[in-house]
Formats: C-alpha cells, structure tokens, sequence
C-alpha cells in the first residue's frame, strides 16, 4: 500500500519554479530519502505534504485520501526550522502538542514518560524549555513530533546540530519506528545518513526530480562499472582506452570505471599480467559519489 | 477541541505573567484606596492630640463665650477638643505676646489668639502658631470665634439669633439622572467622572489588548513553531485560538474588577467606617444592568474586531518594530474613537453623534459613550450590535485570507501590493 503519492505537482514562487513536475510514491513501512543540494525543493514538497502551503496543480495523497483534518493527526512532522515555546514546562509542551493532534490527557503522560526516559531527558521534566540546551530541544521537539503515533512521519533535516551518540540515537529509533510498521520520510543533504537508513530515496534537483527508486537498484545501476584495486607495480592499463574510461589515483589505492561491456573479469586477467594484486573489489559506489555525479551532470545539462 | 487547546495553551501562560497580576490588582487597590484615603485622613485629624490655645480678649465681653464655645467642641472620641486659658489684658500687649511666643515654642502652647477690641468694625482677629498650615485647625478656630461675633451682633441689634440662623440656612442641591428607569439620585461630577472612567477603561482593554494579539503572533512567529501548529490545525482555527485566549485574559481582568467593584459595594462601607465612623455614603456611583451589559458586548465585539485585526498585522510582519509601521490600522480608530467620545459627550443624541457611533471602527466607544449619557434607544443599541456582529464576520474573512499566508512568510517585511495579492490567492 502507498503511503503517500504525489502526481504532477507543480509550485511557483514568482518566477522560481520551486518544485517541477514532481512525481513519487512512498510505501508503507518504508524508510525514504528526500535528498537534493540546498534549495533544490525539498522544504517545499514537504510543505505540501503537510498541507502547508497548497500546490499550483498536481495531487497529493497521503494514506489513501486528500488531505483533511484527519489524515493531519495521522502525520507527524518535525520541521526544519525548529521551535517549541520557550517559557513553557517540558511536560506542558509535550502536553500541548500532542493535544493539538488529539491525543487524550491520560494517555500523552504515560507516553511521554517513556519516551523522556529513552531520549535521557526525564530529568528535565519539569524545566522552562529555554534551560534546555540546543541538543535537548532539538530531542524534546523530535518527542512532540512522534507522541501522537503517527503511521507517517516527515523530518526535515532532522541530524542537523546533533551530536554523533544523540544521532545514532535518533537513527535508531528511527529504525525501531520502521520496525512498527511507521512510514518515514526524511530530508537531508547528508548523504552518509541516507546511505544507512533509506530504502528508498528521490533525488531532487532544482525543482526536479532526477533520480528515484530504491537504493539498492540505484547502486547497482551506477556500481556496475567500478573497481577498486591495490596492486604494486607499473598499470599500463589504466590507460588502455578500450578497458578503462577513467580512473582516479589516491595513492594507496585506484578507483576507476570501466568501459561499457568490460566486465571486471577482464580487466582483472589483463592486471594480473603487469602488477601483483594485493586487492580487488567490484565496488558500488557511494551516494555521495551518485549525488555529485547526477547533480553536476544536471547542472552541466 | 483542538482550538480549545490553544485557547488554553495562551490564557494559562498569559494570567501567570507578572503584568497580568500587576495590571489587574492595581486597579482595585487602586480604588480601594482612592476611597479609604480621605476617610483615613479626615479621621486622623480628628484624633489628632488635644490643642492648647490661650486667649487675649481685649474686648472684654468674649471671654465668657469663647471659653465655653471652645470648650464645648469634641474630637471624635468624644474627648474635648481644645484646652483654653484665658488671659486678660492688664499689663502690655508687648510683653504677653513675647511670654507667649516663649510657651508656644517650648510646646506647651499650641497657639494663641488676640482678639482686639476693633472686631467688631475691622472683622479680623490674630491668630499667632508655629504651625498655621493645619487647614482644619485655623478653620475650626475661625468659624468659631466667627459665630460668636456673629450672634453677639444679632443679639445687639435686637434680633433672635435662632430665627436668623433658621432663614440663613444654606441650600444645596441634590442632582437626578434620567434614566430608562426613571431618575436616581447622583451627584453630577460623579456621573461624569464615572461615565468617562468606564469610557476610559474600554478604549484602554481595547488598545492595549490588540496590541497584545499583534505581539502574540510575532512571539508564535519568531519562535518558529507555527509550521508545526499549521500542520496540526488550520491557520483560521490557530487564528480563533489566539484571539479566544487572549480575550479570555481580558474578560477574566475585567470580571476581577466587576467582582471587586461588587465587593466594595457591599463591605465598602464598613470598611470604610472603621476609619470613619461618621461616614454614611461611599462615593460609588451605581451602575445599571443595561450599562453593564452593554459594556460587556462592546468590549467583546470591539476587541474580536480590533484583536483580528492585530492578528492580521501580526502574520505580516516579523518583529515588533516592522509591526509599528502597521499597527496604525489598529490603533488610529480606537485612539480617533476616544477623542470622538469627549466631543459627542457634549451632544450625545446629535445628528453626528448618532452617524459616527455606527461606524463599526468607532461602534464600541462611541455608542458605549451614548449608552453612558442614555443618548442611545434601544433599537440603536441592538442595531448597532448587528452592524458590529456583521463587520466582525466580514473583518474575520478579510484577516484570515492575509493570516493563512502571511503566518508562513519569513524575510522581508512585505508590501501593500503584495499583501493585496495574498488576499486573492486561493
């Protein structure tokens, strides 16, 4: 079942054709990636899931319908720009917004004490929220966009100004929540992050989108060229325009792509003829390298 | 259900703030103590410590009469109220006099009259204290020794001295205001002080509290966690929540000082008799059912309109100084109403006044003014309300339309023309 499924949707600022075009479809259960450089439109499709701002054309559903006010209390969203009210008790604002979700008193508290324990800030129960570093409200408002037990979950940047054992936090109870059935979408242009958590992932890029599926297959669409070897010895190869396309030297090791129907076979006998082989890996590349690669090529297009 | 939320979420943090307590008990205090403090002062010079007066009668004939009328006057434990000693004027004035002024310093004097023999023509007499600026004391002094030159004339002239005070007597008047009612006793300036007073507290609840709304939706606004309360609830039900809570705040002041007001109705008195005992009225004027009610309408009906329209300006802008270049929309009516309401004051049932108080911007003060000075009908009255109750709806529309996206516009302060174009988008 589709979770969320967005058809033709189109929105302009102006002049600036935020989002064009933008077709995806995210399943249930799945962890999905919206990725894209700054300002490429991210913030925007959001937006429109949320019913923030409404699309110039296109479709949005979310859980099988249109928006309404009851498909909203089955979302939770963490926005980019954090905010909570500062002068207000953590437990008040935790009150407060699952409320606004329509969550019944009795039952925000015993949820809301098991997750203040897991996210280490039972402690702070009973604190104004400006006492909070920004670490602890960034986890305070990640509780209030959870509380209600959404079935769809949007973050926007949601690693952003966390340190590396509160992000390993969040990522696994990201996890834990994609063990319970939740859907996840989350934006980011770190691509490290993507690459562990995602199943599957959009590319977006000026407004577009370039490059979608899941992650799996894109690796093996973009890996099924790549080496990686160490060897000792002269590599006259790497200039034989018939096997190699290109390569790149780091020193210790060379990472190169091979001409179209090469298979790494042979590249690997003709290698063993010139140098000694002390590794050789058939490489998929990062999501890094497939960001970069897809966003220049985008924009030398 | 969830408006209510942030109905609660905004009265709750709002009736905890320190301006809050302040705002709303100093004004009770304030008239509490308005109306103990003349009691309180007035009772304080009549304990005041017995006074010591010595007398030089040189007329001959007072001494007599003044000893006793001075003796006869009581503070108001009963106690008499002045010590006299009266001395003749056997040996030279000079010297008595510099006797005198010695006990008057030494304290054992509080005072000394001389009361020459030319009273009777030149109407004057010496007073000689080191403190002259007790008001209470030298009058007491005057209007005694006064009334026995007085009577003392009368007597001479052959006429009984009670018959001329009984026809003498001063008249005073009691004013009566007409009312729906009927006419009710009341002293004029209290009428006016108080009708302005009540006038005064609605243009203040309403320029205060708009403002109030505006700062409110900055506050939400900067703090950023208006993106998550939109993507809960819808920007007009955020709206409302605002506008509701805040309001309560105020209709929960207001009740405060309606219940205090009542109180000092009711115990005000004693109260104030603990203080004074010989005090029988406190200065309160009565206020009626229909001014009340009316009371109650406009503010809520003024402040719905001037607060949606404070949320309006509030969604536009980011902070409190790009808001003043705005504000103006707001704040103009309610001040130009105020100054309006001091003009048809004078003519409350004219032509004009009638026109401009069913202004919907001016409606709340100026018709709340008529009802003050009972220039307004009833059927004025209700249709008044009506014409409000439908600006109001027109005013929600037009502010929700600006609201909904100027609640997500961050950056620069925008433009009439672009704030013109928002009201179009669909």
């Amino acid at each position: 079942m589709k979770t969320l499924n967005i058809e033709h949707v189109h929105k302009s600022y102006g002049e600036v054709h935020a989002v064009n075009d933008l077709t995806l479809s995210v399943h249930e259960g799945q962890v999905f990636g919206l990725l894209g450089p700054n300002g490429a439109g991210k913030t925007t499709t959001i937006r429109m899931i949320m019913d923030i701002i409404k699309p110039d054309q296109g479709n949005i559903e979310i859980l099988g319908a249109t928006h309404s006010d009851k498909v909203r209390d089955l979302i939770g969203y963490l926005p980019e720009e954090r905010g909570l009210y500062k002068k207000m008790l953590v437990s008040e604002v935790i009150q407060f917004f699952a409320e606004i979700k329509g969550v019944a008193k009795k039952r925000v508290q015993q949820r809301a004490h098991g997750w203040l324990d897991r996210m280490d800030l039972l402690e702070w129960r009973s604190k104004k929220v400006e006492e909070l570093s920004r670490g602890m409200q960034q986890k305070l408002q990640f509780i209030c966009t959870i509380l209600h037990e959404p079935r769809l979950i949007i973050l926007d940047e949601p690693f952003t100004g966390l340190d590396p054992i509160n992000t390993n936090l969040l990522k696994n109870i990201i996890l834990d929540l994609k063990g319970g059935g939740t859907t996840i979408i989350f934006s980011t242009h770190l691509m490290e992050q993507a690459e562990k958590l995602c199943e599957g992932i959009c590319l977006i890029d000026e407004g577009m989108s370039v490059l979608q599926g899941s992650l799996a297959d894109i690796k093996k669409r973009f890996g099924k060229n790549r080496v990686r070897m160490h060897y000792a010895g002269e590599a006259t190869f790497l200039h034989d325009r018939s096997l190699v396309a290109s390569h790149d030297n780091y020193g210790n090791y060379v990472e190169l792509s091979l001409m179209e129907n090469v298979t790494p076979q042979r590249l690997l006998e003709r290698a063993l003829q010139e140098v000694t082989i002390e590794l050789f890996q058939v490489a998929e590349p990062s999501l890094n390298e497939i960001f970069i690669n897809v966003v220049e090529k985008g924009g030398q297009a | 259900m969830k408006v209510m939320t942030i109905v609660k979420r905004e009265y709750l943090t709002r009736v905890k703030t320190k301006g809050f307590l302040i705002g709303t008990f100093l004004l009770p205090v304030m008239l509490i103590a308005m109306m103990l403090m003349p009691a309180f002062f007035m009772s304080r010079a009549g304990k005041s410590a017995q006074q010591k007066i010595a007398i030089i009668d040189q007329t001959g004939r007072l001494a007599e009469k003044l000893a006793q009328s001075f003796g006869d006057i009581k503070n108001d434990k009963g106690e008499q109220r002045f010590q006299v000693e009266m001395l003749t004027t056997d040996d030279d004035l000079e010297s008595t006099k510099h006797r005198l002024n010695g006990r008057v310093n030494g304290g054992e004097l509080n005072a000394y009259l001389i009361i020459s023999s030319t009273i009777f023509s030149d109407n004057t007499f010496e007073m000689h204290a080191k403190n002259v600026g007790n008001f209470e004391f030298v009058q007491q002094v005057e209007r005694t020794v006064s009334s026995i030159v007085r009577n003392l004339r009368l007597e001479e002239s052959g006429l009984d001295s009670e018959l001329v005070h009984r026809l003498n007597r001063w008249v005073s008047v009691t004013t009566f205001k007409i009312g729906e009612e009927g006419s009710t006793a009341q002293r004029a300036e209290t009428s006016f002080l108080y009708s302005m007073g009540m006038g005064m507290i609605l243009y203040m609840m309403l320029l205060l509290y708009g403002q109030f709304v505006v700062r409110a939706i900055i506050e939400d606004k900067n703090s950023r966690v208006i993106e998550v309360i939109i993507s809960s609830v819808k920007p007009s039900q955020f709206m409302a929540g605002k506008v509701l809570g805040i309001g309560a705040t105020g209709l929960t002041q207001f009740l405060i000082w309606i219940a205090t007001f009542l109180l000092i109705g009711a115990y005000g008195l004693t109260m104030a008799q603990m203080f004074a005992p010989d005090m029988t009225r406190l200065p309160l004027p009565e206020i009626s059912p229909m001014v009340l009610a009316t009371f109650c309408i406009y503010f809520l009906t003024g402040y719905f309109f001037y607060a949606t329209i404070g949320a309006m300006i509030g969604s536009m802008v980011n902070t409190d100084s790009e808001a003043q270049s705005y504000q103006w929309i707001m704040i103009f009516p309610i001040i130009i109403s105020f100054f309006l309401m001091f003009l048809i004051n004078n003519q409350p049932d004219s032509l004009l006044a009638t026109i401009l108080s069913f202004i919907p911007f001016f409606t709340p003060i100026l018709m709340f003014a008529r009802v003050l000075n009972d220039a307004a009908p009833l059927w004025q009255i209700g249709l008044s309300i009506v014409i409000m109750g439908l600006s109001l709806w027109g005013m929600i529309w037009f502010a929700g339309r600006i609201f909904r996206v100027g609640i997500l516009m961050y950056g620069k302060k925008p433009t009439l023309p672009e704030v013109v174009r928002w009201i179009k988008y669909t």
